[in-house]
């Protein structure tokens, strides 16, 4: 996707430069001098058929660029080696390519856009805020939704910007590579488990008030510590719950409270 | 009464009791439908909206200086944004162009008024009075729901509560249903009020552009009416249209509204096509490379770029089918824009190019729209919108071409038709610090704005946070804004001034082409005393030569007010 990014801007750039340069130099040198009149040029229509033809053949070919690079990036990497083997996985599938059957099954979390908030549910389970916690080298699957407004999620660097949209469900997937990564995760980043990087997110579609502070992060840990971390996640929902619920039954939490 | 004379009965008769007391000016002009009147004060409520978004985006821009900025809060910026998105786009942008339109195309055709006098009459009105509903609010609770009013936002009650979104929803309808009463005006103005002899293969670019852009408005004005309707309906009368779970859909909004602003967006291509066309020939001493092309260009840019309109929405749930079809469309719009900057630079080849004002602002018209044009060219690759979409780089583009259209294109036009609007030039001057500024403060808002996008910073959003070089791209992009608002004010002031106080201009100062020159400066309330017969596109060259060849004590200058000397080329003679 990145690399597409690079190709369209080096393309733009030169019709920029040749449009600029070509006016400049053209109302220079055409100025209006004493004792030269202007030439009344006439074209034939094959000179301007001829020119829609490159320009068609120039459209063309970004086409199929285009193509090319939306399937490439639709299509779902397989989990590395290194990465975390999933147990289970959905396989009725829209828009994004699965690997087929046999190899690693990607990681699959539900991600849901509230005002003003990202929710990720994670299999079997847990649940976070604003964190989106995934393992290196793994296929990551987000499947987004919206609980109340319209919402887009993206993360620079990682996936496809994509929408979540009440009563309809999206998806995108990113896999990040440890061995690819150059920087050192940022200061801000959390220390637990020794994250290998992290990413700054946020949503791209307004959303009401609040709507610049809806952001996310996401922090991309070992296989292994991803493991900690999901069972200590689970473990601290169910603690929590369980003590609101002994709260609720011994009628300290309040009256009228669910 | 004295004697009547012996008249046939079948003869019209005027009878009067005296001349009524004459009305005050302004009535005349509020009532008046003559298309003159209505379209200066179309240009003039426009330039005015223009002052106001300006002073909008300047104070957004300026909450948004340094990261985390606390000068204005949330709410107010957010009610900032969505008066300030219909005021760029629906109060100055397209009713400028309309203006120009409703002033101008009567006159290019030789024709006497337009098709409709009282809807015209009838739109500008709509269009103030939606203006007024806009800004009135600001004495309740303006519009909070952003500038495009997306729903679920704007149309569950549960999440806006108050008359702010209404405000909107209202007052943008009235806008939308005034410019396309002025469209069907329009449209029927260039079909059946031609001059005799004036084909369409004759027609000047702009009235030509006038009835593409008609058409756009007529075409796909409407779906938005019908958005705004379901909108209410979904907010007030438990609608359930953009409603997921319900029967609705909140895409079904998107498709609408991304259809209409996708037509918005293309009127200000066209025109500003149209403008330069007419700019670019007059100050190169030659005639338009190919007008045929160029004209057949604006129809296809009508077209595709409507098709297009998906182009906006490659995040969103679409089959990819269709994601693949829109993109094609935007891909092949580089054919016709193509062929348009092609043939605009061969018009300069080997002409006399004089940089007058109109021409400055012709040539920066088009560096800025290319700038526009190219980074949207690249945003219709899928996998480029997915990075840059809703980012403040899909911002910066759609800023380039609204500098480059309405504002450069639009001020290229006004300086070049001002003669014919006021009797007067605008100030060379200021004209020529204007264009600096505003191509200085163009490319200093939007280059860095772009490159924010590139490192995420979201579109509309009150505060960013330091991640990256943000705080050094957005500080450069307030300072940019600043110099691009001062800029357009100098314009502005120029024309202030000049109404009264600038150089008198003949009938035809530039040596223009086209017919609007053979009226006077400014033209009688019924434009010309004998509509011409037109024999071929440059019906102005023709009427000099056949001056040039009558005996000399019949030769006369062209049509100039008795009294005054003039010049050949119409200019004061000192």
């Amino acid at each position: 996707m990145n690399a597409l990014y690079w190709v369209a801007f080096v393309i733009a750039l030169l019709l920029l430069i040749a449009i600029n340069a070509a006016l400049v130099g053209l109302a220079m040198r055409f100025r209006r001098r004493r004792g030269r009149e202007p030439r009344r040029l006439r074209t034939r229509g094959r000179t301007q058929l001829l020119a829609a033809g490159v320009l068609s053949l120039f459209a063309a070919a970004l086409f199929v660029v285009g193509v090319i690079f939306t399937e490439n990036a639709s299509e779902v990497e397989a989990s590395g080696p290194d990465g975390l083997q999933a147990a289970v996985g959905k396989t009725a599938q829209r828009d994004i390519e699965l690997p087929a059957a046999g190899e690693p099954v990607p990681l699959t979390i539900q991600a849901s856009g509230q005002q003003w908030i990202w929710r990720y549910e994670y299999p079997e389970g847990p649940f976070s805020y604003y964190e989106l916690v995934v393992p290196a080298d793994t296929a990551v699957v987000l499947e987004l939704e919206s609980t109340d407004v319209v919402h887009r999620w993206w993360v620079p660097g990682l996936a496809a910007k994509v929408e979540a949209v009440p009563g309809q469900s999206n998806r995108t997937w990113f896999k990040v590579n440890s061995g690819e990564l150059e920087d050192d995760p940022p200061s801000d980043c959390p220390d637990e488990f020794t994250p290998v990087a992290c990413f700054d997110g946020a949503s791209y579609a307004f959303s009401g008030a609040a709507y610049a502070t809806m952001r996310t992060r996401v922090r991309v840990l070992e296989p292994d510590s991803y493991r900690e971390w999901h069972k200590r996640q689970a473990d601290q929902i169910e603690a929590a719950q369980t003590y609101v619920q002994q709260r609720i039954a011994s009628g300290a939490a309040g009256s009228g409270q669910p | 009464m004295s004697q009547e004379p012996a008249l046939s009965p079948h003869r019209p008769e005027l009878v009067t009791r005296g001349l009524p007391p004459p009305r005050p000016r302004w009535l005349q002009l509020a009532i008046s439908s003559d298309h003159k009147d209505v379209g200066r004060i179309f240009i003039g409520a426009a330039l005015g909206f223009l002052v106001i978004g300006l002073v909008e985006f300047v104070l957004m821009r300026l909450q948004l200086i340094v990261p985390q900025n606390d000068l204005i809060d949330s709410v107010t910026f957010n009610r900032l944004l969505s008066v300030w998105g219909p005021t760029m786009l629906l109060l100055f942008a397209l009713p400028l162009v309309i203006g120009l339109f409703t002033y101008l195309v009567p006159l290019q055709i030789g024709a006497r008024a337009t098709a409709f006098p009282r809807l015209g009459s009838l739109a500008l009105w709509l269009f103030l009075i939606g203006g007024a509903v806009l800004y009135a609010s600001f004495s309740y609770t303006p519009p909070e729901s952003g500038t495009l009013g997306l729903p679920p936002l704007s149309d569950d009650i549960a999440f806006i509560s108050n008359n702010g979104v209404d405000v909107w929803i209202t007052a943008v309808g009235l806008v939308v249903l005034g410019l396309v009463l002025q469209a069907v005006n329009l449209v029927v103005t260039t079909r059946r009020m031609r001059a005799p002899g004036l084909a369409w293969r004759r027609m000047a670019p702009f009235s030509f552009s006038a009835s593409v852009c008609g058409w756009l408005l007529i075409a796909l004005g409407p779906l938005m009416l019908a958005a705004l309707t379901m909108l209410q309906i979904d907010r007030q009368f438990d609608g359930v249209f953009f409603e997921a779970g319900e029967g609705g859909a909140p895409l079904y909004y998107q498709h609408l509204a991304w259809l209409f602003f996708t037509g918005a967006y293309l009127v200000m291509v066209v025109s500003a096509v149209g403008v330069v066309s007419e700019v670019l020939p007059t100050f190169s001493g030659k005639p338009l490379l190919s007008r045929g092309a160029i004209a057949a260009s604006m129809v296809a840019i009508a077209v595709l770029g409507t098709l297009a309109w998906m182009q906006n929405m490659f995040s969103a749930s679409i089959p990819i089918g269709w994601l693949y079809f829109a993109m094609a469309a935007a891909l092949l719009l580089v054919v016709p824009l193509g062929l348009v900057f092609l043939n605009w630079l061969a018009t300069l080849f080997s002409g006399a190019v004089s940089l007058r004002a109109p021409m400055l602002f012709a040539l920066a018209a088009i560096s800025t729209l290319s700038f526009g044009l190219v980074g949207e060219l690249a945003q219709s690759l899928i996998p480029v919108s997915w990075l840059l979409a809703d980012t403040t780089g899909a911002t910066a583009d759609t800023g380039y071409v609204l500098v480059g259209g309405p504002v450069l294109a639009g001020f290229a036009a006004l300086h070049y038709w001002f003669p014919k609007l006021c009797g007067r030039t605008m100030g060379e001057g200021l004209a020529r610090l204007s264009v600096l500024l505003i191509l200085v403060g163009a490319h200093l808002t939007f280059i860095p704005m772009g490159l924010a996008g590139l490192d995420g910073q979201p579109v509309d959003v009150y505060r960013f946070y330091d991640v990256g070089d943000l705080d050094l791209y957005n500080a450069l992009s307030t300072i940019g804004a600043l110099v691009l608002a001062g800029g357009i004010i100098v314009s502005i002031v120029n024309a202030a001034v000049s109404v009264r106080g600038g150089v008198r201009a003949g009938p035809d100062p530039w040596g223009g082409e086209t017919l609007e020159w053979f009226a006077l400066s400014p033209p009688p309330p019924h434009n010309f005393d004998v509509v011409p017969d037109v024999r071929s596109a440059e019906p102005m060259r023709d009427i000099r030569e056949a001056i040039a060849a009558r005996p000399a004590e019949e030769a006369r200058p062209t049509p100039a007010p008795a009294g005054e000397e003039r010049s050949e080329r119409g200019e004061p003679v000192a």
